[in-house]
């Protein structure tokens, strides 16, 4: 009891009050003292005593303090369980379902004991509010104890109410039997008969899609959700759920929308018409477009989706490219969103458009966005072939400026248009190494010293630019050192007669007085090669590099686990997933399921980021996710990855050190993307590159040689020397 | 589909009010707090933080993420776990918004701490425990969560227990109890002496001017809103003049969407109150059968040329813009002009006048903060030191008038780097871009027949991204 003086004291006295005002007010402070944490446990049986009113108002009062306190003091709330019974039979049905929804969410062991028949009278109720409630109730119940459930009889009411009159009841119904399903089928032990599992068939198709134009906007998405899941028996029928899913696409409600859209990708798939596509897809722009008019949360989870679909289906926005035109007060996020698109939406037609409004981007005030606008317009020259000129004469204009972060940045760009248009823009080789003195950031020195290691050839004064470098050597970042390292022994093997020294110098630098084992490694690997056979060297280091493309966040489709806004893997989005209508196996996998929705949050996490299509390099990011899985199925096949897949060791990087027997700097993280980053970084000597974390557009062609070693695989000469090495 | 709750936070970042969070642990939502307020820290403006923010799992539990928005100086955050739609919660949090709103009239830490057991009531009735939306239709949430009005505060003082009387009896009310109307957005059983139904066509305009004073973007986004009072059932349907002018659209559920799409003609049992019946895109020039959002994009004439001319020299800049109204007829309102200096901007000194040369000169000092200046016939100008933004604000731009704003800045750096951007708000009266025009709304109803009395009215707004 609460103690004779005091705040609570006063309070027990009021709620003991003959004016039921007086009362109602003292559990009004009761819960205002709850809100600010004060513990308030000591009155529940005064405040119990004021359950049976016919205050409604009051009476929610109470259910929500007995809400609050039910998991500390759960042998208290048996006394409510008589009014709670009493409650459940009342004349309103408002208090029915008052009494209903609390006793679920009570999660009070010895309540549920006395909730099976309240519940059971409930999902028969005359008023559909009391039918609605009771059927979210019995997912809850299942949550709690499953078996009730089952032995009740609930399920099988709960498919009956499928066929509701009242939309609300179906919608709601339909939801609860979707939790049921998601609850059940992440059971380890769950078996495809599993009466809990609530497969769409097709009677069920009909019965929601009759609901879809009646209920609310959340039934809607509800009912969509399930939508989604149904595998379509012929084209017949895949283009009957489109043409009754399409009128959503005119709901006020952004989420309506877009769980429409993700429905019509499913089932578009299944569709013969042409006509019909074409249709479908003209439908499906404008209100994706409308969602840019609301505030920038929801045009970023627009642009987000958007920016997948495109990669989908690049035909839909084809000719709206000035919709995503940044504004200034843009937040940064929506502003990144929308560069992305736009350089996907690039195209011959619009790229003069589309770099005038880049450069614009470029002078603004925002540093970062400067840096991603100059990113695009590199990704837009590596898109378009026929802009490529276009595009390198905006970004010498830029470099004009003097502005050192454009400067910078303008150089890891051009870095990219020279790996695409070899020896087409040597030209411009001199302005750019004027702007040597300028460069202070990492990668933009790293990026300068590729091309100067690339064109040694054609420079006259190379050697003495990267004599710049060699002299600091131990001074710079470990990026730029690997760089200067790959560069001047790029330059000794195109100009053998003039470097001697300075590759000499360098590899004693590098493997002396340098305290990267990164570094280090890649010096003795260069030394060997250039002592023992020095064709072998120039077949390694000046080997051909795969052409490089813009990366796409979604690799091929629907091979990884993506997550976009969506928040969960791409495939679950766009179908193939395990909700996704071709989903034919259905994983039980529990841990499995789980992994990839953490993984998915996690890419959201780095996405948020890096994920951007602006980065050809350096971030850890989704767009290295292809080869970050292929490298991880290459290498399976050695037993340390093995092992290191089964996901044993939670930082897959220590395995992989075992595998190469380096240290390694990489942040942490459980995404398969990582491993091929260990990759990257431990192998020591990417030949072409700038040495960073490996991507697709820098991945060198030795990254890709020792995935290709690992199995075997009886490949010519360069692999075969890097195995001799090893 | 789980939205495990909603959070309220107060502008400091602790919690105002939060949902029950009962399906989870007491932990949860404090880790979403923290997730929040900590990138919140991190970032330089607070409007750059990621919607959706990913949230580390505790003790093992699956991960989650929380989406959030701003509403005044609170922040509301709504946590979500497993596969979900982050425009779902975003979705519900905007409802739950308009509801507060429409509850409390102004929604403020104030008002939500005066009101604590409506908003308790509103989160248990909005959303259930496993995550699923409830009810959101205000017609029928009134009927389970009595708003605060100005009757309740007064029985309460009385102290008189009328107020019970009322609550209980709202359910006999209507007769067959709650829920039971077959329109779930529309109770039954409203009355009204004077039946009234009401239509605002609003419309914004955004638009970007490139350099050369061209439009590359430009779109007219328009909404009707209604406010109906109106007794039983009644079967309203509104149609158009020149329906042709608007695509795009996007409906309440209540208008019959087959009838829209056959005839243009909306048709709807429309809900008690106010509603928005209708979002719409304007399209002056529609081609058949082809989306029309962006070939409205030349079309849309602003309602006003800039002519600015900005010099940038060292260590500061001099600027003269003159903003001349284009229209003839309509009046631009509550104009406001915006510019971005740079970082160190300072030493404005700035005067606004009207016309050519007419109109005072004044020169004000710089207070710490806020620097400002006042001018003839209402226009002035400010500076906001914090976020470098010289503004301009003129009340009211008479057709036809032209306006300027002469003046200089200084920086701490050596070159300049203001935005080159001026970005222009205004307000326009009883005009639409479109000029959609209602041709006639007939009310039907069945039991009863009145005559409403009927209104329409405009009102535009624009946000134009001027560049220099």
């Amino acid at each position: 009891m609460a103690p004779r003086k005091g705040e609570n004291y006063e309070l027990s006295v009021d709620l003991h009050s003959e004016y039921r005002e007086k009362r109602k007010d003292a559990i009004k402070r009761v819960i205002a003292s709850m809100t600010v944490g004060k513990d308030v446990s000591g009155l529940f049986p005064d405040v119990l005593m004021n359950m049976q009113t016919d205050d409604l108002e009051q009476k929610k009062l109470v259910y929500l303090y007995l809400m609050n306190y039910a998991k500390t003091q759960p042998e208290l709330v048996i006394l409510a369980v008589n009014t709670f019974v009493k409650d459940s039979d009342d004349p309103n049905p408002l208090v029915r379902a008052l009494a209903i929804r609390t006793m679920g969410v009570l999660r009070a062991e010895k309540i549920i004991d006395y909730l099976c028949d309240p519940l059971q009278k409930c999902l028969r109720d005359e008023n559909p509010y009391v039918r609605k409630t009771a059927a979210l109730c019995v997912a809850k119940l299942y949550d709690l104890r499953p078996e009730l459930v089952i032995d009740n009889g609930f399920l099988e009411q709960l498919h009956e109410m499928i066929s509701d009159s009242n939309p609300m009841v179906v919608a709601n119904t339909v939801a609860a039997l979707t939790d049921i399903h998601i609850a059940a089928s992440s059971q380890p032990s769950s078996s495809p008969n599993d009466p809990a599992l609530f497969p769409i068939s097709a009677s069920v198709l009909s019965k929601l899609l009759i609901a879809l134009n009646e209920c609310s906007e959340w039934g809607r998405v509800a009912i969509l959700n399930a939508l989604a899941r149904y595998v379509a028996q012929d084209d017949k029928e895949s283009e009957h759920i489109c043409e009754r899913v399409v009128p959503q696409f005119q709901h006020v409600n952004g989420s309506v929308v877009l769980a429409a859209v993700k429905v019509i990708m499913i089932h578009m798939r299944g569709v013969r018409r042409e006509d019909l596509i074409k249709q479908l897809v003209r439908k499906m722009a404008p209100p994706l477009v409308t969602l840019l008019s609301s505030p920038p949360e929801v045009q970023w989870v627009a642009l987000r989706n958007i920016n997948l679909l495109l990669q989908k289906r690049p035909d839909i926005l084809s000719n709206e490219m000035r919709v995503f035109f940044c504004k200034y007060n843009d937040p940064l996020y929506v502003k990144v969103e929308k560069l992305d698109i736009m350089v996907r939406l690039a195209g011959d037609n619009n790229v003069d458009a589309l770099l005038s409004e880049l450069k614009e981007y470029a002078s603004e005030v925002d540093v970062d966005f400067v840096r991603k606008s100059i990113k695009a317009i590199g990704q837009t020259a590596v898109k378009i072939d026929s802009a490529a000129e276009r595009c390198v004469h905006v970004l010498l204009e830029l470099i004009d400026t003097r502005v050192s972060y454009v400067v910078q940045e303008a150089v890891v760009v051009m870095r990219d248009i020279f790996r695409k248009y070899p020896s087409t823009y040597e030209g411009i080789i001199p302005t750019l190494c004027a702007n040597l003195d300028e460069l202070d950031e990492p990668e933009a020195k790293a990026s300068l010293i590729w091309i100067i290691g690339e064109y040694a050839n054609k420079i006259d004064n190379a050697d003495e630019l990267l004599g710049i470098f060699v002299d600091t050597f131990t001074e710079e970042s470990y990026p730029v050192q690997l760089q200067t390292l790959t560069a001047v022994v790029k330059l000794f093997l195109k100009k053998p007669d003039s470097s001697q020294g300075i590759v000499q110098r360098v590899l004693n630098t590098a493997t002396k007085d340098c305290d990267s084992p990164d570094v280090r490694d890649r010096a003795y690997i260069y030394w060997r090669l250039l002592s023992t056979d020095p064709g072998a060297a120039k077949a390694v280091v000046l080997a051909q590099r795969p052409p490089i493309s813009i990366p796409r966040t979604t690799l091929l489709g629907e091979v990884s686990s993506l997550a976009s806004v969506y928040h969960k893997p791409e495939e679950t989005f766009v179908g193939k997933g395990r909700v996704g209508a071709d989903s034919l196996q259905r994983k039980t996998d529990a841990s499995d399921d789980r992994f990839s929705t953490q993984k998915a949050f996690q890419t959201v996490a780095a996405g948020q980021q890096a994920e951007n299509l602006l980065d050809f390099d350096d971030t850890p990011a989704v767009e290295g996710r292809p080869s970050g899985l292929a490298a991880t199925e290459v290498l399976s096949h050695t037993p340390a990855a093995a092992s290191l897949l089964a996901g044993t060791s939670s930082n897959p990087l220590d395995d992989l050190v075992s595998i190469f027997g380096a240290p390694t700097a990489a942040p942490p993280s459980a995404s398969p993307h990582d491993i091929f980053n260990g990759l990257a970084m431990n192998n020591g000597f990417s030949s072409g590159a700038t040495g960073s974390l490996g991507s697709p557009v820098t991945q060198s062609p030795l990254v890709a040689n020792i995935a290709n070693v690992s199995p075997r695989s009886n490949q010519q000469q360069p692999q075969e020397d890097l195995l001799g090495l090893f | 589909m789980a939205l495990d709750g909603i959070i309220i936070l107060d502008n400091t970042g602790r919690p105002i009010i939060q949902s029950g969070f009962r399906s989870s642990t007491t932990a949860y939502p404090l880790l979403h707090i923290d997730a929040v307020n900590n990138a919140l820290q991190k970032a330089d403006r607070s409007a750059d933080v990621d919607p959706v923010i990913y949230v580390a799992p505790y003790n093992s539990a699956n991960p989650s993420a929380c989406c959030h928005v701003e509403v005044g100086d609170m922040r509301f955050l709504c946590p979500i776990s497993g596969d979900v739609d982050p425009l779902f919660a975003f979705a519900f949090l905007q409802t739950f918004i308009d509801i507060l709103r429409e509850y409390l009239g102004t929604v403020s830490a104030a008002t939500l701490k005066d009101n604590f057991d409506i908003v308790y009531q509103l989160f248990e009735e909005t959303l259930d425990a496993g995550g699923h939306p409830l009810t959101t239709y205000s017609n029928a949430l009134r009927d389970i969560v009595i708003p605060p009005s100005l009757l309740n505060k007064l029985l309460n003082v009385t102290g008189t227990n009328f107020n019970s009387t009322i609550n209980s009896g709202f359910g006999a009310g209507a007769a067959a109890g709650p829920f039971s109307s077959p329109l779930p957005w529309r109770k039954t059983g409203v009355r009204y002496n004077n039946n009234e139904i009401y239509f605002d066509v609003v419309e914004e305009l955004r638009a970007i001017v490139n350099k050369n004073g061209l439009v590359t973007f430009s779109n007219v986004r328009g909404r009707i809103e209604a406010n109906t009072k109106l007794s039983g059932t009644p079967d309203c349907s509104l149609n158009f003049t020149n329906s042709q002018v608007i695509s795009d659209c996007a409906l309440h559920p209540c208008v019959r969407f087959q009838r829209w799409n056959r005839d243009k003609i909306l048709s709807f049992v429309p809900p008690d109150g106010r509603f928005t019946l209708m979002d719409y895109t304007y399209s002056p020039n529609p081609l058949p059968s082809q989306s029309q959002v962006m070939l409205a994009k030349n079309n849309v004439a602003l309602p006003f040329v800039i002519k600015a001319n900005i010099e940038l020299e060292d260590s500061g800049g001099s600027f003269d813009v003159l903003l001349t109204s284009r229209y003839s007829t309509h009046a631009l309102e509550n104009v406001v002009a915006e510019m971005h200096l740079g970082q160190g901007a300072g030493g404005i000194r700035c005067s606004v006048s009207r016309g050519s040369g007419g109109g005072g000169f004044i020169n004000a000092g710089g207070s710490r903060n806020l620097e400002t200046g006042g001018a003839s016939n209402g226009a002035s100008w400010s500076f906001d030191s914090r976020r470098m933004v010289l503004r301009w604000e003129i009340p009211i731009v008479s057709p036809s008038s032209s306006w300027s704003l002469h003046g200089s800045f200084s920086t701490a750096n050596r070159v300049p780097r203001p935005s080159h951007v001026i970005r222009v708000r205004f307000d326009i009266s009883s005009h639409t871009y479109s000029a959609l025009k209602v041709d006639q709304l007939k009310v039907v109803n069945a039991k009863e027949s009145y005559k409403p009395y009927k209104g329409v009215r405009g009102r535009s707004s624009g946000d134009v991204e001027w560049r220099w």
